[in-house]
């Protein structure tokens, strides 16, 4: 079985009057296996992120279900959703999303917080991960203290210390300078070969080359998808850009 | 159109902030509506028609002027918060393209719609509250209201000329804090990283010193006079340790509890516990605001309160009789004791002559003279006031001479005593030992009779420390004293006679009666040089002591209200613009994984530690206060320390459940904010 999978998604927005509706989604179904991976590419406005935020409960979707190892997210109660996220999922953020009341470590801390474990067991968690992230020495810190590339690692730790299902990233590259976004992809590579599932969101054609598979979304439906397999970084590289190119041309790959 | 750009952007920018202007425009509505009427009730004509009315508008007078500054001083904090929460959309206008020019412009729109609004409601709001407050002050203080519908002119102009006057401040300040900041300083006005401020141990000891400093005087004073001298000290010192340990030691509190991991990482601690810290350093200063003003209302209403629930008992404490008739002149005269004589049964004539029986009296005099007690003795030679410094006044006595006689017939008892014994009554805590000394005299102290004290002298006995010697023959000691002067020159012996009684008449006739009584007092005494004489009934005071008492009751309600109304507000401002702050971080950490029970019990706790904190330090300060309190009430000759406790426990319980109100009101609000 499928770690996550997504059938017939649907999701159409409403004008505040009710009056015209716009379809972000149509029918969108895809599956991603556990330890997979995974890049969605898209336009501004191709419903990239709208997906995502279904896929992280953040969002309702019209139609369809999302499944996450066996569990039914259209079925989780509205006051259970937070918990359910907390508990299954990693989210990474474009603008990384911290706190600047809290140092990085009471940043990384929050999710364990807010489900109530004990101190001991967050400090061990965390020096588990901090040495891989390059953070040990930030800790302390508060966010406007740090470079973006050190923010979001701080937030990618967060997402990755309630140890969750899958990690869910949002155009995490989209604020970082290339030697930041080339730091962050490495890791997300790392990351992924020591088992995690990690499904993110990205139009930087570098940062879905890393990826183990690509899916591509235009006008809210999937369009294509490509697998890396043996391909090296290069090539998938320009793999996606062709695609990109087909899919900018109007072309149709089915 | 183009004359209309600023008035329309003027009136959104109200409407669309409409969470923050209304509490202010609110706010200026209650000011001017309380300035108008505290200036109706005491410049206008309304009240002169009745007696005593003097004192009473004093008064109100005197509050119209504290109105007038803490109307301003407050109305310029809440605003400068407001334009403070909207900085961003005039940085947004600003790169929109108007000029520092126009933005004064949309600001000075702003004010001018606040103060039309403003000062309609208020003059309207205060015609109609005057009456209200007017019918509230006429049972106060005992008097008929007058019905009557006419519109005091004076007051109305002189509300709009003193609130444009506070509005044009206002427009002011706003325009400054628009003008000198850059499009793109407005802009990122609220986004600026703040680091969380380091705890000052210092400044903390030094808060926590200044607090104990004030509270060991508040509570070390005993006497009346060193009171009204030290009151002030005191105060000041509570309210600079106040600010000083609520700044730092907030701060403090914060990091304390962050170092213990087992309690801040809790989830119902961890949110609240850091965004304190992160905003310590403003929440102190406001939180220890809110603090003063809350210690003002409870002071002030608990003693107020007080007084005017205990007006017949001080009035009896003033006069003890229905007639009071009492004469006082400087200097030994061998002749007094015949002089008494001869105006007890002048008064005594006249009364009879009046038509009405006297009874229950009592006739006395005693000698008495002021000096400084060390070690046993009264010292005539240290003159207090020649020697004045505060601290000393614990220890300056007047030492009364009362004779053997006097006092049996105060007292009723059957007490005798030989010359050269006494029988010594002190009206505070000194050290008396076997033998106590006045000058040059020593007096063995034969019995004590501290708990007749205040039957013995009971006007004097609560201002300063007195000292009541009973002896033998009270004109031969006195004799003694004739010579000693002080340093003018003058005789320290004074001789004050007293002839209280009772008649069966009605009020009205009491009052005829003292005047026909101090009439003939005076032709009597015409002669007689340094006498000052008064024949004061029960009824002709009484209406005098309800004035002040009710005026200053009456003072006391206006001003705790609106106290209590900027308190309310402060919290209110600070909590709803802390959610606006807070409103992306909730946002987060719902992300993150917060439920909408975390927020709930998150914003509960920060909101029970913000509320929390003002309120108990207050009453800590109320009850270090009290005693130093019921000193001062002693000079109005209030001397009930039980009603003054029960009257300042109810005022804490009143302030206590408007308080818990405006918390739940806020915290829903701050809940609707943030999620």
């Amino acid at each position: 079985m499928s770690l996550l999978e997504a059938k017939n998604i649907k999701k159409v927005y409403k004008t505040r009057f009710g009056g015209a509706s716009v379809e972000a989604l149509r029918n969108v179904s895809f599956t991603v296996e556990k330890g997979e991976y995974v890049a969605i590419m898209g336009e501004s406005g191709s419903g990239k992120t709208t997906l995502l935020n279904i896929l992280a409960a953040l969002d309702k979707a019209t139609e369809g279900t999302v499944i996450l190892d066996g569990m039914d997210l259209t079925n989780v109660k509205d006051k259970d959703v937070a918990r359910f996220r907390r508990d299954n999922l990693g989210y990474v953020f474009q603008d990384f999303n911290l706190l600047d009341t809290f140092s990085l470590e009471d940043n990384i801390y929050l999710p364990l917080v807010l489900a109530g474990k004990k101190h001991e067991e967050m400090r061990e968690r965390l020096d588990k991960i901090a040495g891989t992230l390059g953070i040990a020495d930030l800790l302390k810190k508060y966010p406007y203290e740090v470079s973006g590339g050190q923010k979001q690692r701080a937030a990618v730790a967060r997402a990755l210390i309630t140890n969750p299902k899958i990690i869910l990233a949002d155009e995490p590259t989209g604020a970082l300078d290339s030697k930041s976004s080339d730091e962050l992809l490495a890791l997300f590579k790392e990351v992924n070969k020591m088992g995690q599932t990690i499904l993110m969101v990205t139009h930087s054609t570098k940062a879905a080359s890393n990826a183990s598979r690509v899916l591509f979304i235009k006008d809210g439906a999937i369009f294509h998808q490509i697998y890396k397999g043996d391909s090296t970084d290069q090539q998938m590289y320009q793999k996606i850009s062709d695609t990109l190119n087909l899919l900018a041309q109007g072309g149709d790959l089915k | 159109m183009r004359s209309a750009l600023y008035p329309k952007i003027a009136v959104d920018g109200i409407r669309k902030n409409s969470k923050l202007y209304v509490p202010y425009i609110a706010t200026c509505i209650l000011m001017v509506a309380v300035f108008y009427i505290m200036h109706t009730l005491g410049f206008s004509d309304m009240l002169s028609n009745f007696m005593g009315a003097a004192t009473a508008k004093d008064i109100l007078g005197f509050g119209t002027f504290v109105m007038a500054i803490f109307g301003t001083i407050f109305l310029f904090y809440t605003q400068s918060a407001l334009i403070k929460g909207r900085l961003k959309e005039f940085g947004l206008y600003s790169v929109l393209g108007m000029n520092r020019k126009n933005l004064g412009k949309v600001v000075f729109y702003e004010t001018l719609i606040t103060w039309a609004i403003s000062m309609t409601g208020g003059i309207v709001a205060g015609i109609a509250l005057s009456k209200l407050a007017e019918l509230g002050l006429c049972k106060m203080i005992g008097v008929e209201p007058v019905y009557s519908f006419d519109i005091p002119v004076g007051s109305v102009l002189w509300t709009i000329v003193i609130y444009s006057i506070v509005f044009f401040l206002i427009y002011l300040n706003a325009f400054r804090q628009v003008r000198f900041s850059s499009a793109i300083n407005l802009i990122r006005a609220d986004k600026a990283g703040e680091k969380p401020p380091k705890a000052n141990w210092v400044l903390g000891i030094l808060g926590l010193a200044f607090l104990t400093a004030g509270y060991i005087i508040a509570l070390k004073i005993e006497q009346p006079l060193s009171a009204l001298a030290w009151f002030f000290v005191a105060v000041i010192l509570v309210i600079i340790g106040t600010y000083l340990t609520l700044i730092t030691g907030s701060v403090l509190l914060c990091r304390i509890l962050q170092k213990n991991k087992n309690y801040y990482y809790k989830t119902s601690h961890f949110v609240s516990v850091s965004s304190m810290a992160y905003r310590m350093k403003r929440n102190g200063a406001s939180l220890a605001s809110i603090c003063i003003l809350l210690t003002m209302v409870l002071v002030m209403i608990s003693s107020t309160f007080a007084l005017y629930c205990n007006r017949d008992q001080t009035i009896k404490n003033h006069y003890p009789r229905q007639i009071n008739a009492s004469a006082m002149r400087y200097g030994y005269d061998p002749t007094y004791p015949e002089i008494a004589e001869r105006l007890e049964e002048g008064i005594t004539a006249k009364t009879e002559e009046y038509g009405t029986e006297i009874s229950n009296a009592v006739a006395y005099y005693d000698y008495s003279m002021v000096g400084y007690y060390q070690d046993g003795k009264v010292d005539l030679e240290i003159n207090p006031m020649q020697n004045f410094t505060t601290v000393d006044y614990d220890n300056v006595v007047q030492a009364v001479f009362m004779d053997i006689d006097a006092y049996n017939t105060i007292t009723g008892e059957n007490a005798s005593v030989d010359a050269g014994e006494a029988l010594v009554g002190a009206s505070a805590r000194i050290d008396i030992g076997s033998a106590v000394a006045v000058g040059d005299e020593s007096f063995k102290v034969r019995d004590r009779i501290d708990d007749k004290m205040s039957i013995l002298n009971p006007d004097m006995v609560n201002v300063v420390t007195t000292l009541v010697i009973v002896v033998d023959d009270v004109d031969e000691i006195a004799a003694r004293y004739a010579d000693v002067v002080d340093f003018t020159g003058e005789s320290m012996i004074s001789w004050h006679w007293r002839y209280l009684f009772d008649t069966d008449l009605d009020a009205e006739h009491q009052i005829e009666l003292s005047g026909i009584l101090s009439e003939y007092f005076k032709a009597e005494m015409e002669n007689m040089s340094h006498v000052s004489k008064y024949v004061a009934s029960q009824e002709e005071q009484r209406s005098d002591f309800i004035m002040t008492f009710g005026g200053l009751f009456f003072l006391g309600i206006l001003l705790s209200i609106i106290f209590l109304i900027s308190c309310v507000l402060i919290i209110y401002y600070k909590q709803i613009s802390e959610g606006l702050e807070d409103q992306s971080r909730f946002d987060i950490m719902q992300k993150v994984g917060m439920t909408k029970e975390n927020i709930r019990k998150s914003i509960n706790s920060q909101m029970l530690t913000v509320f929390l904190i003002p309120i108990v330090i207050a009453c800590m300060h109320l009850a270090a206060v009290l005693p130093i309190v019921h000193k001062l009430l002693m000079l109005f000759g209030h001397n009930n320390w039980p009603l003054l406790l029960i009257t300042a426990g109810v005022s804490a319980l009143v302030c206590g459940a408007f308080y818990a109100a405006t918390y739940k009101v806020t915290s829903n609000a701050y809940y609707k904010i943030v999620s």
